[in-house]
């Protein structure tokens, strides 16, 4: 295996993107991704907080203390992982992170791996999704998605401009992937919308280092709020309305807490 | 004089019998309450080689030329391997050695659990170990797998005889009592997961084999692995000086370790087995699940009448039938009690003891039930358990019990009750718990020490006890100061190595202070009564007059006080210590109280605990910060037994899914509430010349039920399963709505 460290984005040539490592190495040791080229991005990646424009590269650590951004994303990033996991983690990469699934964890033969089931669906899926699950019941982990998808983010690439809940999509038969980029693309940049307030309410069972059960990001923009979820779908969840939601046999609790964030989500915007 | 006697010893709530040596003349016990070192706070003799990482672990030990071993498992719950091929494995880069199944004990054709040990590879690297697994060719034919414990005892896949227990009469104490409590509780698998995972190192040296290993009894290893490899016992070497936790899951050899010591035999190389995390978490044993189906009849008056229980115990494909029905019978005073317990053999990961078996999992359904019938009755719980205190252990004396003590201590954590409640709102409702405790704990012999005082006028406790993080170095110093007048600096212990030092103790059913501590504090007597006939004839003295304090040998006429450096010049003194038998016909045991203050979130199912008070009673206290160490580390697991942690498996392949640390989710700190800490510190007369219990176990016991029942006078949802996750608080509330309303929760 060989590792390169290119200094711009005009260097890039294949490989598997690492920034702090704190997603690609377990993946590469537990077998869930090869790669015969690490590509350090540290020097590509713009990292820090201009305005309303974060680099992709900034740490989850730096995020959760920067007063200047949205209330919602400062606190999804300090609800995330554990402090030594935030210093490690970048903004980009946590976007980008598999779910926590634990069938597609252990490589069982599920859709996502391509295979023909979800093995979560008639298995143990305590923890799984309650909303577009029939195909892969799936959860995703992120915080920062769902707070960034609520407050309307823009994602600068290598290659084009995206909105965030463009970068991801619903697993099916053709494309089990659920991130678009390419290959080769690489988040440079996100560009966050003025909002008027915004809130990260996070459910998990323990205090610190767990991932959602339940994340409710809300953002008020121009008299519009929106609502974004993590944990409840394959992909950072924009609600609609929690009425929608389909749980499986032990997910049917989730939705009580969505529900009930999503009260107080809105009654902290005000 | 040397006297050989037969003695009954328990580990766990499990009796034998044993021959072992005692010394003439017990010593008396010291007078209750602290003296110069005993009794005192003393933080740990290994504190900065710990935090300064000199401590050597055994996941330290890297030997020249060490193997790396990478273990094949089990990917079915129940599977016979035909046909096995090492050869291809053999043959790859950096692979010195490779065993299947049958080569050695723990690696069977048979696997009766996914990630069953089948065959294990030795290489230069863990990485090329690991991959040389892919190599090995396994024919696997699929048998039937079990995993339903239900489904098991309809079956009678028993993995041990039912155990019928019954005093009185049951059937007709129940059909008499005004108020009958049923209920069902269910408690799940959580795993030790030991900071430092199981592992070895093994090295032959001509024919003796030196064994590192992380372990809970480096003599128990010693014989096992002799017994395995077939070998005499004085041929193996075991050191474990340093330990990363152990909970009960160390209390035997393990396959591993035999792994590590044939390959190391077949390849001439130290060799070193190591579990992984993932490992750890699959096959390195756990706390079996448990379904109880618990009755209590009482009287309106509060005399329980009649308690009975019906126990399954979710084994997996090893372990043992604990007495899960322990605290049923013994906690409280009732003539007429019936209880079974059925044992089942699944294919799943085997249990292995944990912190107090059985009588963690008894206890939460047992002091859950009571707290029921106290609502039901209308009677305050701590007046109801005072109420039906029990003066024997079903006719046994107890050999000291203060329980009421620990109750009393309890009334003002207890009478916060009111103001708790008081605090809360629409949301967050508030309330406060309590669960009683009852456990073995006593110790037992056989365990030698040996004390050395030399011309420095410094002493070092040896004996091949081990110290598996628990503080007992600093216990055994500390006793050793005490009784030979030295300043607890100048005392050190060595331990953790059965070629330097007597046998002792297993460290398992908080046994290793009370087994260990009197004959250290015999052999430190034996030591003092030395120096002082040494002063004696120095000085012309008689014995009597002399005393030896503050590293001085003093007559008491003032006119001698001798530094004994400066009396011993060039002395070496050796002093030699046995543990005495346990009282007969009494009942050793240990009791506390916990008290529980929780928030829950009643819109999303969130449980914080607030503030726990431990009171327990363990006879004297030797240190009492690291005794207070010991409640802390129990609360805080018992916290993630009861709210987070469970070990979860695939319905269909039986594999385990929660393999790291992120699935697995123990308490982190944040979870950790304020913990307050009291003892009793009674010494227990009738036992040893010590009078002390140990305390590793008894602050896990009582609080999961303490939570629950704390949930309950905040919320009136009677929660009945662990791990109380938000999904079955949320069930337990929904359920509580639906209920008729019976009035308020737990009468003042």
């Amino acid at each position: 295996m060989e590792l390169l460290r290119p200094s711009s984005v005009d260097e890039l040539d294949g490989g598997v993107f690492v920034h702090g490592g704190t997603e690609v190495v377990p993946l590469m040791r537990d077998g869930l991704l090869a790669a015969r080229t690490l590509v350090d991005i540290r020097d590509v990646v713009p990292s820090g907080v201009r305005g309303r424009t974060i680099g992709a590269g900034t740490t989850l650590a730096e995020l959760e203390a920067d007063g200047t951004i949205p209330d919602a994303l400062r606190e999804a990033c300090r609800l995330a992982a554990s402090p030594q996991l935030r210093s490690m983690s970048s903004l980009g990469g946590n976007l980008l992170q598999s779910t926590r699934c634990w069938y597609w964890r252990l490589q069982y033969p599920c859709r996502l791996h391509g295979g023909d089931r979800c093995h979560a669906r008639e298995g143990e899926h305590r923890e799984h999704a309650i909303f577009a699950n029939d195909f892969c019941a799936s959860a995703h982990p992120s915080d920062p998605a769902a707070a960034l998808l609520a407050l309307g983010t823009r994602v600068r690439t290598n290659l084009r401009e995206l909105d965030l809940g463009d970068l991801y999509q619903l697993p099916t038969q053709k494309r089990r992937e659920i991130v678009t980029l390419e290959r080769g693309e690489l988040i440079l940049e996100l560009e966050l919308p003025a909002v008027e307030a915004s809130v990260y309410l996070k459910a998990m069972d323990r205090q610190r280092w767990a991932f959602p059960q339940v994340g409710v990001a809300a953002a008020k923009a121009g008299g519009e709020t929106r609502i974004a979820l993590a944990g409840v779908a394959p992909i950072p969840w924009l609600l609609g309305s929690l009425e929608d939601a389909t749980p499986l046999p032990r997910t049917a609790w989730k939705v009580d807490v969505a529900q009930a964030l999503v009260r107080r989500a809105l009654a902290q915007l005000g | 004089m040397a006297r050989l006697i037969r003695t009954e010893k328990e580990v766990e709530g499990r009796f034998e019998t044993v021959w072992i040596v005692v010394e003439e003349d017990p010593l008396e016990q010291w007078p209750a309450g602290p003296r110069d070192v005993v009794g005192r706070p003393a933080a740990r003799k290994d504190a900065a080689e710990r935090v300064r990482g000199e401590a050597r672990f055994t996941a330290d030990i890297r030997l020249p030329g060490m193997l790396h071993t990478a273990v094949l498992r089990s990917p079915h719950a129940h599977a016979r391997a035909n046909k096995i091929d090492l050869a291809p494995a053999l043959a790859l880069p950096g692979v010195r050695g490779a065993l299947g199944p049958g080569e050695v004990m723990g690696f069977e054709a048979e696997a009766g659990y996914a990630g069953a040990p089948v065959a294990a590879v030795a290489a230069d690297t863990f990485g090329q170990a690991h991959a040389a697994l892919a190599a090995i060719a396994v024919e696997w034919e699929q048998l039937e797998a079990v995993l339903d414990p239900e489904e098991a005892v309809e079956r009678k896949l028993f993995a041990a005889d039912p155990v019928h227990y019954e005093r009185g009469d049951f059937e007709r104490a129940l059909a008499e009592a005004d108020v009958v409590v049923e209920g069902t509780y269910r408690t799940s698998v959580v795993v030790h997961n030991s900071m430092e995972t199981h592992q070895s190192v093994c090295e032959w040296v001509g024919d003796t084999l030196t064994v590192y290993t992380s372990t809970q009894y480096v003599w128990g290893v010693r014989d096992e692995v002799a017994e395995a490899l077939a070998i005499p016992a004085d041929k193996v070497r075991v050191v474990c000086e340093y330990m990363g936790g152990g909970f009960g899951s160390k209390n035997s050899a393990g396959e591993f370790t035999f792994a590590a010591a044939e390959l190391a035999r077949r390849t001439g190389r130290p060799v070193r087995c190591a579990l992984t995390r993932r490992e750890e978490n699959t096959a390195a044993g756990n706390r079996n699940a448990t379904i109880q189906k618990l009755t209590v009849g009482a009287r309106s008056d509060g005399t329980i009448v009649a308690l009975g229980g019906e126990y399954v115990l979710a084994l997996g494909w090893g372990g043992w039938s604990t007495q899960t029905e322990g605290p049923l019978k013994m906690l409280y005073a009732c003539d007429n009690v019936r209880t079974d317990r059925y044992a089942v053999k699944l294919n799943m990961p085997p249990m292995k003891a944990f912190r107090a078996p059985g009588f963690v999992e008894g206890t939460f359904g047992l002091e859950c039930l009571i707290d029921e019938l106290a609502v039901q009755l209308d009677i305050d719980p701590l007046e109801l358990r005072r109420m039906n205190y029990a003066g024997s252990n079903d006719g046994t004396p107890f050999s000291s019990k203060n329980l009421m003590d620990c109750y009393e201590l309890a009334e003002k954590h207890w009478e916060r009750r009111h103001e708790v409640r008081a605090r809360s709102d629409a949301t967050w409702k508030r309330g406060v718990g309590m669960a009683s405790q009852v456990w073995f704990g006593g110790g037992g012999p056989p365990s030698y020490a040996w004390v050395r005082v030399g011309s420095d006028g410094r002493a070092q406790v040896v004996t091949a006890m081990q110290d598996i993080g628990t503080g007992t170095r600093t216990a055994m110093a500390q006793i050793a100061a005490e009784e030979l007048g030295l300043p607890l600096d100048r005392v050190e212990v060595s331990l953790g190595d059965t070629s330097r030092g007597p046998y002792a103790t297993l460290s398992a059913g908080s046994s290793t202070t009370p087994s260990m501590g009197p004959a250290v504090r015999a052999a430190a007597a034996d030591a003092r009564r030395q120096i002082i006939e040494i002063a004696a004839q120095r000085h012309e003295l008689e014995e009597r007059v002399i005393n030896v304090q503050h590293g001085l040998a003093i007559s008491s006429d003032g006119n001698l006080a001798q530094p004994i450096e400066e009396l011993l010049e060039n002395v070496q003194i050796l002093g030699k210590g046995a543990r005495g038998p346990n009282p007969t016909g009494m009942s050793v045991l240990t009791f506390g109280v916990q008290v529980a203050e929780v928030a829950v979130d009643v819109e999303t199912g969130e449980v914080r605990v607030e503030r726990v008070a431990a009171v327990h009673d363990v006879g004297r206290i030797i240190n009492t910060l690291g005794a207070q160490s010991q409640v802390e580390g129990g609360v805080i697991q018992g916290i993630g037994h009861t709210l987070s942690e469970v070990r979860l498996l695939d319905p269909e392949t039986g594999r385990t899914l929660t393999t790291s640390l992120d699935a697995y989710r123990m308490p982190t700190i944040a979870d950790v509430p304020e913990i307050v800490c009291e003892f009793v510190d009674k010494p227990d007369e009738h036992l040893t010349n010590l009078g002390s219990k140990g305390l590793g176990e008894p602050p896990i016991i009582p609080i999961a039920a303490a939570i629950a029942n704390a949930i309950r006078d905040a919320t009136g949802a009677d929660v009945h399963e662990l791990p109380i996750s938000r999904e079955e608080m949320l069930r337990a509330l929904e359920a509580a709505q639906r209920k008729e309303p019976r009035g308020a929760p737990a009468a003042v």
